[in-house]
């Protein structure tokens, strides 16, 4: 838990400090909702209105910013940015759709599995940005609706990212807020995730594995494909394979090496710019390094300062305090019953608003808990929070940014994914996941 | 002052939204024309049509939509193949997959030089539009342009 500097807050014009900040709060979740303003500028806006309000210092503001999530966050953006441009992405697309004989039902299962993985060890937002227009490309040759693969490359994103610390940003957030490891994500988050996978491909199977047919024809079309060809930089591809490699390993490492995981996320990005920029000239490496911090998402990173110094300000006028002991009311004070609300609760928000601003208001209010509780007793409350965050975003077309870039994808194919269809088949698969994740957090930690 | 109109073709060739692309095609391959301005029955300036919108019909949608794959090395296709993609969209009209947005245009009193910077980073031939009623009035292509800035005295 993060130390309180001692010295009273004076909110301009008297407001009561509290009421300031919660109005302020709310009504930047408001905006962010209604999606009329781009929410970095939202964030950035209240952020900058908590100081000159009076509820934070500036000094206070940046002790508030959780430095170590920006980094891990802008570490991995920068190394998948460069690995991307090496081809590997396609390759494995292709490869997998071909170690299946280009099947139509064998596709969609390769591709919820390299989605799935590679989710998990990068960033959801980027795998599907990087898998879905392959999945297109296969589709258009197969003459087979793109749908089916398009909806279950969603949920392997949401499921994949939520296996490990680094594949959703809600993990990632509540990893460095507990100081959780890497290992402590594998542990138990990994094995849950093992489990809803596989059994996800049931309802698929269900609802379309049955009706995807291809002509041999054009199966071969795709057979045809020379996955070795997608790879357009070897030298890059073993180099960036090298550094990933390298920060996996250290993360797997960070807890024994006493580092902290956006250390070894910037180092690795740090040593990839290098190597992957060398022998060019001053200017070349310039040209080059502009071009991958372009490609990091400053939205998302902005998003996070502001968002991060709001809740902040709230969690400083006593007010998450509040609402942590109004809830435990609620729950009578069991750490059981807390934690199961906490995934239902969090499955269901996290699928109709955006999960990050939800997890960042959560952190606090259940660091808050943990003085009523107990810090031991609140491991399953996290473990429920991660995982309600990030297979609530399932739930519906807006839950996760993965969803809508693919939605985007589908709509430009001229095959668009429509927000209540798509709902009424996700929102009960998502609900079987959180019943899924119920009895493991039951079974596993009450 | 020297305007577009002072270079422009008056009498452009011109196609409708309701054209199939078919028929459109066969004509701007006969005719060697880069693009073609889209107009109304009223001649009301709606978009251009042209070989860029060819191309896009005989690959796949994969790699010419936004955020699209950018290299495909990979995939072994033949002229057939293509054709076949094209054969798909040939019955439709011009409308499917002409540009309508962004494209450059110039008014009848945009100045010389600023005609020739629109020309020089659209690259293809420029529809000359009124500014109220968005009637085609011309089209100022590279040899337009060429003809006139050759004949006039030094």
């Amino acid at each position: 838990m993060k130390e309180h500097s001692s010295e009273a807050i004076h909110v301009i014009f008297g407001f009561d400090p509290m009421w300031y900040a919660g109005i302020l709060f709310a009504l930047s979740y408001l905006l962010i909702m209604s999606e009329r303003i781009n929410r970095a500028i939202v964030s950035m806006l209240a952020a900058a209105l908590m100081i000159l309000g009076g509820v934070l210092t500036q000094e206070a503001a940046v002790e508030g910013v959780d430095f170590n999530t920006l980094g891990l966050l802008t570490g991995m953006m920068i190394i998948v940015a460069i690995t991307q441009k090496s081809g590997i992405f396609q390759f494995l697309a292709i490869w997998s759709a071909k170690k299946v004989n280009a099947s139509p039902w064998g596709i969609l299962v390769m591709l919820v599995i390299v989605t799935a993985f590679l989710s998990a060890m990068l960033d959801n937002v980027t795998t599907v940005l990087l898998i879905a227009p392959v999945t297109l490309l296969i589709t258009d040759a197969l003459r087979i609706n793109a749908y089916p693969y398009l909806f279950a490359e969603i949920f392997a994103s949401n499921v994949g990212g939520a296996a490990t610390l680094i594949g959703d940003p809600p993990n990632i957030m509540i990893g460095s807020a507990v100081g959780l490891s890497f290992n402590d994500f594998i542990m138990n988050m990994t094995p849950v995730i093992l489990i809803i996978l596989p059994l996800l491909f049931i309802p698929f199977y269900l609802i379309w594995g049955r009706t995807l047919h291809a002509t041999g024809e054009d199966r071969q079309s795709v057979m045809n494909y020379q996955e070795a060809d997608a790879i357009r930089d070897k030298h890059l591809l073993w180099q960036s394979l090298f550094v990933l490699a390298l920060v996996i390993t250290g993360f797997v490492l960070a807890h024994d090496l006493k580092q902290q995981p956006a250390t070894i996320a910037m180092f690795g990005a740090a040593l990839l710019l290098l190597i992957s920029n060398l022998p060019g000239s001053a200017s070349q490496q310039s040209k080059a390094v502009g071009n991958i911090f372009s490609e990091v998402e400053w939205i998302t990173i902005f998003f996070f300062i502001g968002l991060f110094i709001v809740v902040y300000g709230i969690e400083r006028t006593g007010l998450l305090e509040l609402v942590a002991y109004e809830v435990l009311a609620l729950t009578d004070g069991d750490a059981g019953k807390t934690a199961i609300a906490i995934l239902w609760v969090s499955a269901i928000v996290s699928a109709l608003v955006d999960n990050i601003p939800f997890v960042a208001t959560m952190i606090p209010l259940l660091e808050n808990m943990g003085g009523v509780l107990g810090q031991e007793a609140l491991m399953p409350l996290w473990w429920a929070l991660a995982l309600g965050a990030c297979l609530g975003g399932n739930g519906s077309l807006i839950g996760a940014s993965a969803n809508l870039i693919v939605a985007g994808f589908a709509e430009r194919a001229g095959q668009p994914i429509r927000f209540l269809p798509f709902m009424l088949i996700a929102f009960p698969l998502m609900l079987a996941t959180i019943a899924i994740s119920t009895v493991y957090v039951w079974v596993r930690y009450l | 002052m020297q305007t577009a109109s002072d270079i422009m073709d008056s009498h452009p060739v011109t196609v409708h939204p309701q054209d199939k692309v078919k028929t459109a095609a066969r004509f701007i391959m006969a005719h060697r024309y880069r693009r073609l301005p889209v107009v109304d029955t009223d001649n009301r300036f709606v978009g251009v049509f042209g070989v860029d919108c060819l191309l896009r019909l005989v690959l796949p949608k994969a790699v010419v939509m936004e955020d699209g794959l950018n290299s495909v090395e990979f995939v072994r296709e033949t002229l057939s193949d293509l054709h076949r993609r094209f054969k798909r969209h040939e019955d439709e009209p011009i409308s499917m997959c002409m540009e309508e947005q962004e494209v450059e245009v110039v008014h009848p009193d945009t100045p010389l030089l600023e005609t020739l910077l629109v020309l020089y980073r659209t690259r293809a031939s420029l529809p000359v539009v009124e500014k109220d009623t968005n009637r085609l009035v011309g089209a100022i292509s590279y040899w337009d342009a060429g003809k006139k800035i050759y004949a006039a005295e030094v």
